[in-house]
């Protein structure tokens, strides 16, 4: 390089002086100065060209060799567009899947998440013996950040039940956050416009604040900054607008607006024992996550002996953000990047194969070439050339493909993906599919190339070009027996997972599924300013909703089965409150009307449900389900019993009916922790402090033949004669909710079974290719066998043994490599259900495909061998 | 004239240039347009080569090592390159200009069959 400057620094001077000595010259010859320049100048030639000549002779020269090399490649590639077709489809098809589904899991899994340093980033828990994790209380919380020195700040929020917006617009439902101060500056963020709420408005009585998202801020004020000090009306309450999020801001699901924690019902705040709230905080520089948890240990324990009844044997835990938002779908992820990587091995093996023959038929011109010269250095540089040119192109067409494909695959991915936005073809997975890509090219070229360059010379010559060297053979029959093996390993994969969709789908869940709808409602804030009102307009909401056409059963309940909403409470029975309420046996609470039965279609065992004499003005009953009484009451009569349930205890309650569990939590038998027993609280006897904050968050559950399209409409209508603003929202049918309930199973069936299909195609033209070659190389030796004495039928039943060889051979490994990943799957506690991991009926089934399609794929090679004429062969020798 | 033919010409006359370089060298160092004059000068005029081609031809050499090159003073007190030959370069003038010889010698016996040739 530097030499290069240096000759080149000085190349105009020289010319230049060149053409001034010939002009003097010409002078000296007796020319007029301006004849004497022309001449020389003609004399010269072109300036240019010359200095661009001089240029050239410095080019580098393993660029000009390189240049050669590429031009040398394509013109062989032209000679064989179908290999070079096949070659580059099957690697665009390989490096294309694993290019999308890394595009996943760095999207999700490995990027940074968009906050200031992520990494100093924790969520700080409560934990009790029966859960490591639970939400946490506000009086704790506050404690916590007086007394914590570990960190920076501390946040507490909660995904409130969300807010009703009448004005400005048309009303809305709006999802809502109740944050405390300085929520935003904890997670790193600078809000848009505006502010966030300062300690003084965080706190009851304090002036009524709301921090709009971005999406609304855009919609409802157009964007513009004037929307600061304008109020919006949320739930009846005016609200003043003094900030706006940042765009794009999704932490622990979306909001549209954000209020103060402190300003929220006094229920959800002043109970030591109430936990709703979740709790981020910062780090301070320096300090580690187990600093911080040794410190928060010995807080909480302060805290536990302070507050004996309400904090006895409660801890904290201090979790790393991350982890919380991707921990639970990383696995399957990396899971499904492993599996997309076995397929792009089995596409590595076809192309291996395909270029081992050609270079196999290639041999004479590897030969004739170094005869002159090329040296063994040179050949394998041109087909190093080659394969890294053929892996190029292939990984651009790959990089189109995973372009394209992204959108179908976040569309099978779980709707609830964490920071499925950050899915795209960014910077590093450029970086990774480029990368791919010349390590494929680089490994196809090295091995045949290494090969080659051994081959003798004179055999080489003299074969023609025909040298069936068993090597040959031997590499190819491996890298299919390989390619068997790892199809069967996702086949029994995708198998095991289809039949655990299966398995759910028969799971009866305790309840009639079908023809059922729920949904949310807001009922006008005028009506509930009071428990009394409330209660009433609530009652009136049903009646008017029973009374549609169509609907056959209608009530509230605080939590839809499946939905994922519904929470633990503590309880004990006939009078005897344990000691230590936070070690307490749990029970899944339902806070219920006394139509919810009937519509849901649970069976009623025993006794009695609930009925419109149970209200406040009567003695508290409660309905146990099968499994609480079963393990509470064996042998005995649960009716003759009493129930207290919570921290802020409901009860002794008579207990007046037992009825059947129901799997409200997924299809599949729920992890050890949950409890199994359930109770039903009647909502008319729901206490007057509980009523507003309770009855706000209740959906509605609809038993109706007809469709959501027909009945929906009519609901709304007899929602809207009783308040125009009104808004119904979050319409399921069960049936939809159940399939959700299977999206954590589905998606990776979905997405392995997409793989099993691609590597059975892949592996079976590999089969196919393989056996199809050995044919032809075998001409010779068929033909002789026929002359021999060997029937039709025998050489179709040779080459189709040759090929069933193999794939029993490759059936007997990848049944190794299938056992292994089932194991991997039931690691997993929710992707396996219903089926062991050595299934053999999956097992069995899927190596019955596997052999069948084989067999199809050895078929045309095998007859193609019957066909050949004895005399053909031996003639051409 | 195709292409190919065009790159190939040029090649040959790449080489001879070469050679009339070397070979206008072995007197002693001289510069660009010194160089040029000797080849015209000594061939009588009959090579008319296109001075520019030199600039190519001379950087080639130096690459290949064969000549080498040096800042120095003209005969009229002007500031010039040196063009040298190298030992290396000394050596391949040798082995190039018995090649050329024997280039010669071949053509001329074709061009001029020797008195041997059959009777028909």
């Amino acid at each position: 390089m530097k030499r290069r400057r240096r000759m080149l620094e000085d190349l105009d001077e020289d010319i230049r002086e060149h053409i001034d000595r010939e002009t003097e010259d010409n002078i000296a010859r007796g020319m007029t100065p301006e004849d004497a320049r022309c001449a020389a100048l003609r004399k010269f030639g072109n300036v240019a060209r010359v200095k661009e000549e001089t240029r050239d002779v410095w080019v580098a020269a393993w660029l000009e060799r390189l240049r050669q090399d590429v031009v040398y490649t394509l013109r062989m590639l032209r000679k064989s567009p179908a290999f070079t077709a096949v070659v580059i489809l099957t690697l665009a098809l390989g490096i294309g899947a694993n290019t999308a589904i890394f595009s996943v899991v760095q999207g999700v899994v490995l990027s940074p998440l968009r906050y200031f340093q992520p990494d100093r980033l924790v969520m700080v828990y409560q934990s009790n013996p029966r859960f490591p994790r639970v939400w946490i209380s506000y009086l704790n919380f506050q404690d916590w950040q007086r007394s914590a020195h570990s960190f920076e700040r501390m946040a507490a929020y909660t995904a409130g039940q969300g807010f009703d917006l009448t004005d400005p617009g048309t009303p809305e439902h709006l999802d809502a956050k109740q944050i405390s101060a300085g929520f935003f500056e904890t997670l790193g963020v600078k809000l848009a416009v505006g502010r966030e709420f300062a300690a003084e408005e965080d706190r009851q009585g304090g002036a009524p604040a709301v921090v709009i998202s971005n999406r609304l801020w855009k919609d409802r004020f157009n964007g513009s900054p004037d929307a600061l000090g304008r109020t919006m009306t949320l739930n009846g309450i005016a609200y003043s607008v003094i900030g706006v999020a940042p765009a794009g801001l999704s932490f622990d699901g979306d909001a549209d607006v954000y209020t103060p924690l402190g300003q929220s019902d006094r229920q959800a705040l002043n109970y030591r024992a109430t936990h709703q709230l979740s709790c981020l905080a910062r780090l301070k520089p320096g300090v580690s996550i187990p600093q911080a948890q040794a410190e928060m240990d010995t807080i909480q324990k302060n805290l536990d002996e302070l507050y004996p009844v309400d904090d006895r044997e409660l801890g904290a835990v201090v979790l790393p953000l991350k982890q919380e938002i991707v921990g639970d779908v990383s696995g399957v992820l990396l899971l499904l990047l492993g599996a997309v990587g076995l397929v792009l091995l089995i596409a590595c093996g076809n192309v291996a194969n395909l270029l081992m023959a050609r270079s196999a038929a290639r041999s004479r011109e590897f030969a004739v070439r170094s005869a002159l010269g090329a040296g063994r250095s040179r050949v394998v540089r041109q087909l190093l050339t080659e394969s890294v040119l053929l892996a190029l192109v292939g990984g651009g067409l790959g990089l189109l493909i995973a372009g394209i494909g992204i959108k179908p695959v976040m569309a099978v991915l779980p709707e609830g993906l964490p920071r499925s936005q950050e899915v795209a073809l960014s910077l590093p997975v450029l970086i990774f599919a480029f990368g791919v890509t010349v390590a494929v090219g680089i490994l196809f070229g090295l091995a045949p190339a290494l090969k080659h360059s051994k081959s003798d010379l004179q055999i080489a010559l003299k074969e023609g070009g025909r040298t069936s060297s068993g090597g040959r053979q031997r590499v190819q029959s491996t890298l299919v027996v390989m390619q068997m093996a790892l199809t069967l390993t996702l086949l029994v994969g995708a198998g095991l997972l289809l039949r655990t969709i299966h398995r759910l789908g028969q799971v009866n869940p305790g309840f009639e599924t079908r023809n059922l709808i729920s949904f949310r409602v807001g009922v006008s804030h005028s009506l509930t300013q009071t428990p009394a009102s409330t209660r009433v307009a609530y009652e009136r909401l049903i009646e008017h909703i029973r009374a549609v056409p169509g609907v056959q059963a209608a009530d509230y309940t605080d939590a839809v089965p499946l939905s994922g909403e519904g929470g633990f409470m503590p309880f004990w029975i006939d009078g005897q409150k344990p000691a230590s309420l936070q070690a307490a046996p749990r029970l899944q609470g339902f806070l219920t009307g006394p139509d919810y039965l009937r519509a849901m279609g649970i069976p009623l065992l025993r006794g009695r449900f609930f009925t419109a004499e149970d209200t406040t003005q009567r003695p508290c009953v409660v309905v146990v389900d099968d499994e609480l009484a079963r393990k509470y009451f064996p042998g005995d009569d649960p009716l003759r019993h009493t129930i207290s349930i919570g921290f802020a205890t409901f009860g002794p309650c008579a207990i007046v009916g037992v009825v059947g569990h129901i799997r409200a939590f997924g299809l599949a038998e729920p992890p050890a922790i949950v409890p199994l027993s359930q109770a039903y609280v009647a909502l008319a006897q729901d206490p007057d402090p509980w009523v507003q904050p309770n009855y706000a968050a209740f959906s509605v559950v609809v038993r109706t033949p007809l469709e959501p399209g027909i009945i929906m409409p009519a609901i709304q209508e007899a929602v809207g004669e009783i308040g125009k603003d009104q808004p119904v929202y979050r319409v399921e049918t069960m049936q939809r909710l159940v399939e959700d309930s299977m999206s954590t199973q589905r998606f990776p069936m979905v997405l392995l079974g997409a793989f099993a299909a691609l590597a059975l195609l892949l592996a079976s033209l590999g089969i196919y290719g393989v056996i199809a070659y050995s044919v032809a190389q075998r001409v010779r030796e068929i033909g002789i066998r026929m002359v021999l004495g060997a029937s039709r039928r025998d050489v179709f039943r040779m080459v189709l043994g040759q090929g069933m060889r193999l794939v029993l051979v490759g059936l007997a490994i990848g049944a190794a490599g299938a056992l292994l990943l089932a194991r991997v799957l039931s690691s997993f506690s929710h992707l396996l259900y219903g089926v062991g991991t050595g299934d053999p009926l999956t097992f069995i089934s899927v190596a019955a495909l596997l052999m069948g399609v084989a067999i199809l794929a050895c078929y045309i090679p095998a007859n193609r061998a019957t066909r050949v004429d004895p005399m053909v062969p031996l003639r051409c020798e | 004239m195709s292409t190919k033919d065009q790159k190939r010409r040029i090649e040959i006359l790449q080489g001879t240039l070469d050679l009339l370089i070397l070979r206008t060298l072995l007197l002693g160092p001289a510069h660009g347009h010194a160089i040029a004059r000797a080849i015209e000068f000594r061939s009588d005029d009959v090579l008319q080569v296109e001075q520019g081609s030199l600039y190519p031809a001379l950087h080639r050499l130096i690459r290949r090592g064969w000549i080498s090159v040096e800042a120095g003073v003209s005969e009229n007190n002007r500031r010039a390159k040196f063009y040298r030959l190298t030992p290396k370069g000394r050596r391949q003038l040798a082995v190039e200009t018995g090649n050329w010889d024997k280039l010669a010698g071949a053509i001329a016996r074709i061009l001029r069959p020797a008195e041997r040739e059959p009777q028909s």
